[in-house]
């Protein structure tokens, strides 16, 4: 696959964890691995972004902070399932990455 | 040579979990499997019982297998042994309102062609031998295993039994046989009580039948 010369900061990456490190309250001994998108997106703004720079930087947009480019996934990994202590199933959707850009 | 509280059912889980094609196909079935499509249906049994049959059409016996018989050290009290019979999800396929008599079911099943050559394959594939060391007629673990496996996502689906000892069954009864009790009955025993499958599945289990499969890695 061809890389993308801008934003080539912006990179999948893969952690195993155990479901219960998620903090999203399940209680089971089951195991994933988690993918994320992180790096570096300054090769990928616009001058949309150096606009929003500029202004924030000058207090010219009272108290708004608008988000400026970012490393995010732009596909999510296929659904998890596993069963928990009380043996009842349960399957996360949109929980990891599958494909990341600067957006 | 696994610690004697290793639970190899939540380790086939974990594994399942870490490989991306089982990952992917086991929440293709259990998804379907535990959503409730209606106040009086707890699923789309038809649904799930196709993720099922795909689940064993795409997944490597090394990972499907591991889940389906994977080996508990007490027969029933473990937490192994439940979680290895919520591995098809028996609440939606394999559990009914109303339990058919085996023989009945038998005839569901050989009305649908899918159903009627799995079956088939499984009564000629698990054939006990009592005069054989493997206890097979065909000395074939595999085949046995791959057809035991083949039934789920059928109407003849079966499942561990709550039973001290690896006991399987279709969730089926010979009650009101009439006339045909005894043929039910046979019919049954080659579920609940057939030498063949037991030995395969602890063969399968224990990692001793290494001629078959590429044993599982040790944890």
């Amino acid at each position: 696959e061809r890389v993308k010369v801008q934003g080539r900061g912006c990179l999948l990456k893969e952690i195993h964890l155990n479901v219960t490190d998620l903090g999203l309250g399940y209680r089971t001994k089951e195991e994933l691995i988690f993918r994320y998108c992180s790096g570096p997106c300054h090769d990928a703004e616009t001058n949309y972004d150096k606009i929003l720079n500029n202004l924030t930087h000058n207090k010219k947009l009272d108290k708004d902070t608008p988000s400026r480019t970012c490393c995010r996934p732009i596909a999510f990994d296929d659904d998890l399932s596993f069963l928990d202590d009380n043996l009842e199933y349960h399957t996360l959707k949109k929980h990891s990455a599958r494909k990341c850009a600067c957006v | 040579p696994a610690l004697a509280r290793e639970n190899n059912c939540l380790n086939a889980a974990k594994a399942c979990n870490l490989n991306d094609t089982c990952k992917k196909y086991r929440s293709a079935y259990i998804s379907p499997c535990t959503s409730r499509v209606s106040t009086a249906e707890v699923c789309n049994k038809r649904k799930c019982h196709k993720a099922l049959r795909q689940f064993f059409d795409k997944v490597p016996p090394k990972h499907s297998y591991g889940l389906l018989f994977c080996s508990c050290p007490l027969g029933d009290q473990s937490a192994c042994s439940e979680r290895r019979r919520q591995t098809i999800v028996p609440a939606c396929s394999y559990e009914d309102k109303e339990k058919p008599n085996c023989l009945e079911l038998q005839d569901t099943c050989r009305s649908n062609y899918i159903c009627r050559s799995r079956l088939a394959d499984f009564f000629a594939n698990c054939q006990p031998e009592p005069r054989s060391i493997s206890g097979c007629m065909k000395e074939n673990y595999a085949d046995c295993l791959l057809s035991y496996s083949g039934l789920i996502g059928t109407v003849m689906t079966p499942n561990y039994l709550r039973s001290p000892k690896i006991s399987v069954s279709p969730f089926c009864d010979c009650s009101s046989s009439g006339n045909n009790k005894e043929e039910c009955d046979t019919f049954t025993q080659f579920f609940t009580d057939n030498a063949c499958l037991r030995n395969a599945i602890h063969a399968f289990g224990n990692g001793t039948d290494r001629s078959v499969w590429q044993p599982l890695s040790p944890v």
